[in-house]
């Protein structure tokens, strides 16, 4: 155990400090053409990932959008390609890192529409054209790039119209993503939202940000989850065909970001208990990020509690229909049990949420709850089964030869006894559904994990969330465990007594 | 109390097929009376009496139960089975409940005792099959023979008007049968009324008033004690009764192989511990028989009986087509039959055709 422990503390350290190391010489690197033979860290699936795939040569490494600064500051790739817009935002200065070149795909972004919505479309272009002509827009976008800070709280005071009944709230799909969307005092705010926000003041309309993964936001417009698509998204043929583009208000392009090309990197010199210190302040201290992961626990604790509940009553039913002596109804039951198992929790969840609930306005959580149930309920059932089928036939007729009915064997006899088998079965099932709501950020609900997501995508730091939430999780997994134990004891004594 | 008539139950094997294990089972129970059920196994014994309590459903007949139709869809099964207490082969006492909780379980749930009342009964019931110190222990923590007393009494609780063994001893180690019979002898000696199925051939004839022989689905032979092991009047229960055991062989003519059959006498002897000495007697008895003896005027059938009870061995020749009686027709000097005569106690033709000879 002692053993164990100095292990992992090293492996700890040994993470944390890999940073100290010495940056190559990348003085000749000046344009995309010359990033062959280097590695190269970009936004899986974007733009960027597409470019270099087809230049060939380069050492590709696919990240998500907040973990592309680490890896360069870490060694993992040499480059990472980020917004240009992004790159001049952040303070690379102090963390070692320099824009090496920039106007990488230059390009422009818009809101996304869905193609039968063209008048809604409209009506923002309408409204883009009206402050581009005033010239209320350049004043605005230069304010923004003189001090995102300041202009995140002065968004805050734009009015947003209250929701009401009868009137059209537009939903809108966002990917975090500073400094167009982020969150800044547990609220949402950056570049985008603001000028949305405006636009919806001016047009009258309610408005509702979801927050998804980049790539699931075209299959969500298009499904109807959403009504917009708001998250910086750049005009590509192969995205035009399939939904709307308003005109485009950011230009802008790629920067390419290294080490700076003297010295090892300017943290490496604090101690360890001092930037664990940092780390704190800065993932959740700072804006009240801490709120963040609190909302994120509570709505996985919810969905946990929720889709245990649907899972034991689905498995309740599947138990009993599996169970059935009758061949039509056992080996359908079989069969779904079969087929729900078979297929990931992944799919069954997106099969829900895109495919089979569409068109229909229901909640991610929900729409959680339904999958997380139909899927463990499956697994749930079959140990109800094995828990039942191990209780002896001739405790049944032990009951039943006494005078007891069905129901009463069952409920003093049967089921107690099944109990004791079928709870620590369960309790490894149900910690794993606790851990596999990480999933759910899929289907935009932000918990625990999609939380440490958006933080880690500001803050750019993937070692202090990640390990947070770890640890939130093993806590969630040790309590639930412990409440399982103690409803087993329960269980016990009750039926002991009458 | 308990009247059965034409009672029939069918058996659906896993194949789809009928298998009838009760044919038509007539028989009358009444108050008082300890009536053991033997028979050969897969007679239907347990059956019948799950019958009894309608733990098997019976494909047809009638059960009543004093007076009232068991049978009955009307009739609330559970009030005649808290009268009806059934002690199971493998004891069946409810794993996750101490000893005494076993006991009160059900007379606080079904009768409405209160938690004192039911305790004190059941510590009472404990005391009288000796298990008081175990009060306190779950069923895994008892040997096989203080498990089945713990389900007697469990039974006992109850209060019942007769109670049904189904092979109380069946599942219990050699040294352990006799105090879980003792249990049910000292229950016999205070009047209650008990149906039982056992092998335990002794103590079934200690303790019944009645016994049924169950042969192939029917009541084939009913009588006292007395009557069924001393005077038992049909073959098959004699057999029983007897412990016979059969060998049986058919020869189509003389060019049988003779060393394929040695080799199944020796077989058979083996498997009742008959010794070198006997077996060679059968064999060379059989040699001498069918190779001098028997004309082979049409096929021949061997049987070897042997008796474990009274341990008397007996061989029959059974020619078919006799043309007249066999041993008139070899000379009273043949070799073969001096033999046959001199490891033999008896050689008798009782009707022609058959030889019969006692070892």
């Amino acid at each position: 155990m002692k053993r164990l422990r100095f292990v992992l503390i090293a492996a700890l350290m040994w993470l944390s400090s890999c940073g100290e190391r010495k940056t190559p010489d990348l003085t000749d690197v000046n344009s995309v053409e010359d990033l062959k033979g280097h590695s190269v860290a970009v936004a899986m699936g974007g733009s960027f990932d597409l470019m270099l795939s087809d230049i060939g040569g380069v050492d590709i490494v696919r990240l998500g959008v907040g973990e592309l600064l680490v890896a360069v500051e870490k060694g993992r790739a040499e480059f990472c390609i980020m917004d240009q817009f992004q790159a001049v935002m952040l303070n690379l200065e102090s963390r070692g890192l320099e824009m090496k070149f920039k106007d990488i795909l230059k390009g422009t972004a818009g809101a996304g529409f869905r193609k039968s919505d063209s008048l809604l479309c409209s009506q923002f272009n309408d409204y883009l054209r009206g402050i581009r002509v005033s010239g209320e827009y350049d004043r605005w976008l230069d304010e923004w790039k003189a001090s995102s800070d300041s202009m995140a709280y002065a968004s805050f005071a734009v009015p947003v119209h209250e929701k009401e009944p009868g009137k059209r709230a537009l939903h809108v799909g966002i990917t975090v993503n500073y400094p167009y969307l982020f969150l800044k005092d547990n609220r949402l705010t950056g570049i985008e939202v603001d000028l949305f926000n405006r636009f919806c003041q001016e047009a009258g309309y309610p408005v509702d940000y979801e927050i998804y993964d980049f790539s699931a936001l075209i299959p969500a417009l298009n499904s109807g989850k959403i009504d917009v698509i708001l998250s910086h998204m750049r005009r590509t043929e192969e995205r035009a065909r399939q939904i709307l583009f308003s005109d485009p208000y950011i230009e802008g392009g790629g920067a390419a970001v290294c080490r700076r090309a003297n010295g090892t990197v300017a943290v490496s010199g604090a101690g360890f208990m001092e930037r664990m210190k940092e780390s704190f302040r800065n993932n959740l201290m700072e804006e009240q990020r801490w709120k963040l992961m609190t909302d994120g626990l509570w709505v996985t604790v919810r969905i946990s509690v929720l889709s245990i509940l649907a899972a034991v009553i689905a498995g309740i039913v599947m138990c009993r229909l599996r169970m059935s002596r009758r061949r039509i109804v056992s080996s359908p039951a079989g069969f779904v049990i079969d087929l729900l198992r078979g297929i990931p929790l992944l799919v069954i969840l997106m099969l829900m949420f895109y495919v089979v609930f569409a068109s229909s306005r229901i909640t991610g959580t929900w729409v959680t709850v339904m999958s997380f149930g139909l899927y463990y309920g499956a697994y749930f059932g079959e140990v109800f089964r094995t828990g039942m089928e191990s209780v002896d036939k001739g405790q049944w007729e032990a009951g039943w030869a006494l005078g007891m009915g069905r129901f009463q064997v069952f409920r003093k006899i049967a089921l107690p006894q099944a109990l004791s088998r079928i709870i620590p079965v369960l309790k490894g099932e149900v910690i794993a559904l606790i851990k596999m709501t990480s999933v759910v950020g899929y289907v935009a609900v932000v918990d625990l994990t999609k939380a440490s997501d958006i933080i880690r995508s500001r803050t750019l730091d993937a070692f202090f969330p990640l390990i947070l939430v770890s640890v939130v999780y093993i806590l969630l997994a040790w309590l639930t465990g412990l409440g399982l134990k103690a409803l087993e004891r329960r269980m016990v004594s009750k039926s002991r007594g009458l | 109390m308990i009247k059965v008539r034409n009672l029939k139950k069918v058996f659906r094997t896993p194949d789809g097929e009928d298998l009838t294990v009760l044919r038509d089972i007539n028989c009358d129970i009444e108050k008082g009376e300890v009536i053991s059920i033997i028979g050969p196994s897969g007679t239907g014994k347990s059956t019948l009496l799950r019958c009894l309590n309608r733990l098997e459903e019976p494909t047809s007949g009638v059960i009543e139960v004093e007076g009232t139709d068991i049978l009955d869809r009307k009739t609330d099964i559970n009030l005649i089975r808290r009268r009806m207490g059934m002690v199971f082969q493998n004891f069946n006492l409810f794993e996750h409940l101490t000893i005494l909780d076993n006991l009160t379980l059900c007379p606080m749930m079904l009768l409405g005792k209160s938690r004192e009342e039911a305790e004190k009964a059941g510590m009472e019931l404990l005391d009288t099959v000796g298990l008081h110190d175990k009060a306190g222990c779950l069923p895994s923590q008892l040997s096989g023979g203080q498990k089945q007393r713990a389900a007697i009494a469990r039974c006992l609780a109850m209060e019942p008007e007769i109670i049904l063994f189904d092979e109380p001893t069946s599942a219990l180690d050699p040294t352990m049968v006799s105090e879980v019979l003792a249990v049910i002898r000292h229950l016999a000696n205070q009047g209650m009324t008990m149906c039982i199925v056992s092998h335990e051939m002794q103590f079934v004839r200690d303790v019944s008033t009645r016994i049924l022989f169950l042969n192939d689905g029917i009541v084939y032979e009913e009588g006292t004690p007395e009557q069924i092991f001393e005077h038992p009047v049909k073959p098959v229960t004699r057999a029983f009764i007897n412990r016979i055991r059969t060998f049986e062989s058919v020869f189509e003519n003389r060019h049988f192989d003779l060393y394929g059959l040695f080799g199944k006498i020796h077989a058979f002897c083996g498997k009742y511990g008959l010794g070198t000495k006997v077996t060679a007697k059968v064999e060379h008895i059989t040699e001498e028989m069918l190779c001098g003896i028997i004309p082979f005027t049409g096929p021949v059938r061997l049987t070897v009986e042997y008796s474990e009870k009274t341990s008397g061995l007996s061989m029959t020749f059974c020619q078919e087509n006799a043309p007249g009686r066999i041993l008139d027709m070899v000379d009273d000097d043949s070799l073969s039959l001096m033999m046959v005569k001199g490891m033999s106690s008896s050689v008798t033709e009782p009707q022609a055709g058959t030889v019969c000879v006692e070892i």
